[in-house]
């Protein structure tokens, strides 16, 4: 079936329509009811996952004129930032009393910037993915910066804005060059011209390293990853939690479509950097992570670690690869947000994200303990969990693409890992907590951990469907 | 087709107030020059006939952001003590190094540029309006909310009580 732009557009149509009914609730409604307005928009987005699994029957189609690509992979990732914007929605509802003011307009934002991902995942044409870019990362300077009072919460803003806007400049001056040596910014085009194998002139090459230098900051890559600890800690939990898994993966599924899908055959020119960025990033996030004694700012370090896993799936250019940053880009959604869910319910009662504070926390919530055990666990890559898997797909490749020292470097990284997740594990189980009054947790924060746990082992036991759409949306595309 | 000297002339000037941007002392003339810089940008445009873009650039850039920096400028009246303390030699001399090694990458790829083909195509508001509502509707709709979530996010970052 060919989509007509109504039934192409279906889910852009209806997250645009959600954006606009919030903004008239918002201002029709009192601020008392602005907890509503959340759930609104966590139950309007629901019905975007149907009209995703009707969309996948409709094959791989550009519409508008080239702009905006209808394929298997869009409808993938589109499914990853729904899911992750319900399970952010249901976290900022908890943590709405943390939020001094303006909660309609934090719900209204997180809106935005689903569609932005959206956008990016179906832009066709490099115009349409700067501006579907700047659209996410302006939401999340403004996001960032949305704790009036916590001095924490404006400098991280501030230095996520500054050096946010640098990055974007360096990709919009890569795009300059990259039209200026094709003559066209349309990712199907160039492809065209360049699909036969043959060498990359000087500035194509030149502008593809400085579109990649953007990218590699939106997915906390080193070397653009200075912003990341702070804006990780400073930021409303919500915000570092969406930062973490949407906007990282709309940083991949970018650099899966403009480097890997455009120059394949080239891939000789560009894997050995990607190579070894994955190789430093993996060692600076797992190293920096030691010493840490916040538990965002540790999961900022984190996040840099497994962006340089994620990154060995772009470098080796291969089918398994891009398979496997699928794979794992869908199970840390879950294993990450478990421990963001976790860290705010926490922080709801406490008031706290130091990791001292989370000591003998298995006798106050027994749950919120297991749940932030189970999650550690799957982020460092113990089976049966789903990070195991993702991780052990994406080493894999590098091995078969003869990436033989990074895979080391990134199996060496696992037990560096498992030393500063562990230590928040025995915090949480063997220390002497000083206040022993148990941690409520309320209804909905129970139940979207009890999705993420189901998700995180059932995709780590049950891997074959997740792992068909992975490979299905690489193909398909 | 624009004339070298002119081509010339006019973009030595717009590298130099770039240089002024970034190298004067005080943030009254940084701002300044930016203002020589779109100038500059405008004059080209103009050479490249793509008229409403340079219109622009002097009416909605020179005209009225600049002069927005201006206020900001004035009005947050920053020491020149303070100023001073923010340059650090060595984050200076890193910068330098980078700047010359990008310089020589630039070099390189100038080398390699192919040579322009064909004439300009008009730059003229309707061609511009046609394109944006036919080829480029989708990403001028979306920039539409980008400018929304600007706007939203201005008055929330900045108002005391919502």
């Amino acid at each position: 079936m060919t989509p007509s732009l109504l039934t192409g557009l279906l889910p852009e149509i209806w997250l645009g329509l959600l954006f606009t009914l919030l903004l008239v609730l918002d201002l029709a409604w009192k601020e008392e009811r602005s907890t509503a307005l959340g759930m609104v928009a966590a139950a309007g987005l629901l019905p975007v996952f149907p009209v995703l699994a009707w969309q996948a029957g409709m094959g791989s189609h550009e519409l508008l004129g080239g702009m905006y690509r209808l394929d298997l992979l869009a409808l993938f990732f589109k499914g990853i930032f729904t899911a992750a914007a319900i399970l952010v929605l249901l976290m900022t509802r908890e943590l709405d009393k943390t939020i001094p003011r303006g909660h309609g307009e934090f719900y209204l934002l997180i809106l935005a910037a689903t569609f932005g991902m959206f956008l990016a995942a179906s832009s066709a044409h490099f115009v349409m993915l700067f501006v579907a870019l700047e659209l996410i990362s302006i939401t999340f300077y403004v996001l960032t910066t949305y704790l009036q009072n916590n001095v924490n919460s404006l400098e991280a803003g501030m230095k996520y804005l500054v050096l946010g806007s640098l990055a974007s400049g360096i990709l919009l001056y890569g795009i300059a060059f990259i039209y200026g040596a094709t003559g066209s910014m349309q990712l199907s085009r160039i492809q065209a011209l360049y699909s036969a194998g043959a060498p990359l002139p000087v500035p194509l090459l030149f502008g593809l390293f400085l579109v990649i230098a953007g990218l590699l900051f939106k997915a906390a890559a080193v070397p653009f990853h200075f912003w990341v600890p702070d804006v990780y800690q400073g930021a409303p939990t919500p915000v570092t939690a969406f930062l973490s898994v949407g906007s990282k993966s709309a940083g991949f599924l970018v650099m899966f479509r403009v480097i890997q899908e455009l120059f394949i055959g080239q891939a000789a020119q560009w894997a050995p950097l990607l190579a070894w960025l994955a190789a430093l990033t993996i060692l600076y996030g797992n190293l920096g992570a030691i010493p840490q004694r916040n538990i965002k700012r540790l999961m900022g370090y984190s996040s840099i670690g497994h962006a340089g896993y994620l990154l060995i799936g772009i470098a080796v250019a291969s089918r398994l690869g891009s398979t496997a940053v699928n794979f794992y880009l869908a199970s840390y959604l879950f294993t990450n947000l478990a421990v963001f869910l976790v860290i705010a319910a926490f922080s709801k009662v406490t008031g706290s994200d130091e990791i001292k504070a989370y000591a003998g926390l298995s006798k106050r919530s027994p749950f919120l303990a297991a749940a932030m055990f189970i999650a550690l666990l799957s982020l460092a890559g113990v089976p049966p969990m789903a990070g195991f898997f993702g991780k052990f797909l994406l080493l894999m490749g590098a091995v078969s693409e003869g990436y033989i020292a990074l895979a080391l470097v990134g199996a060496a990284a696992v037990v560096v890992s498992l030393y500063y997740y562990l230590q928040i594990v025995y915090t949480m189980y063997a220390d002497k907590p000083e206040d022993l009054s148990p941690i409520r947790v309320s209804l909905p924060v129970r139940l979207a951990l009890w999705v993420c746990l189901a998700a995180m082992l059932g995709l780590g036991i049950w891997q074959g469907p997740l792992l068909h759409l992975s490979l299905a949306a690489i193909s398909g595309s | 087709m624009i004339h070298p000297a002119l081509f010339y002339t006019v973009s030595a000037l717009t590298v130099a107030s770039a240089l002024g941007v970034i190298l004067a002392r005080r943030p009254i003339y940084a701002v300044l020059s930016l203002v020589l810089v779109l100038f500059g940008l405008s004059t080209l445009f103009v050479a490249l006939h793509a008229f409403f873009v340079a219109a622009i650039q002097i009416v909605v850039y020179a005209g009225a952001v600049l002069v927005l920096f201006l206020f900001v400028v004035m009005l947050l009246d920053m020491e020149p003590e303070a100023l001073l303390r923010a340059r650090n030699k060595t984050m200076m001399g890193v910068g330098i190094l980078f700047g010359l090694f990008f310089l020589g990458q630039l070099a390189a790829v100038a080398k390699a540029l192919p040579a322009a083909t064909g004439k300009p195509l008009p730059g003229t508001t309707a061609a511009i309006g046609k394109l944006l509502f036919t080829t480029y509707a989708l990403p001028f709709e979306a920039a539409s909310l980008l400018l929304l979530v600007g706007i939203i996010g201005a008055i929330v970052l900045a108002k005391k009580k919502l």
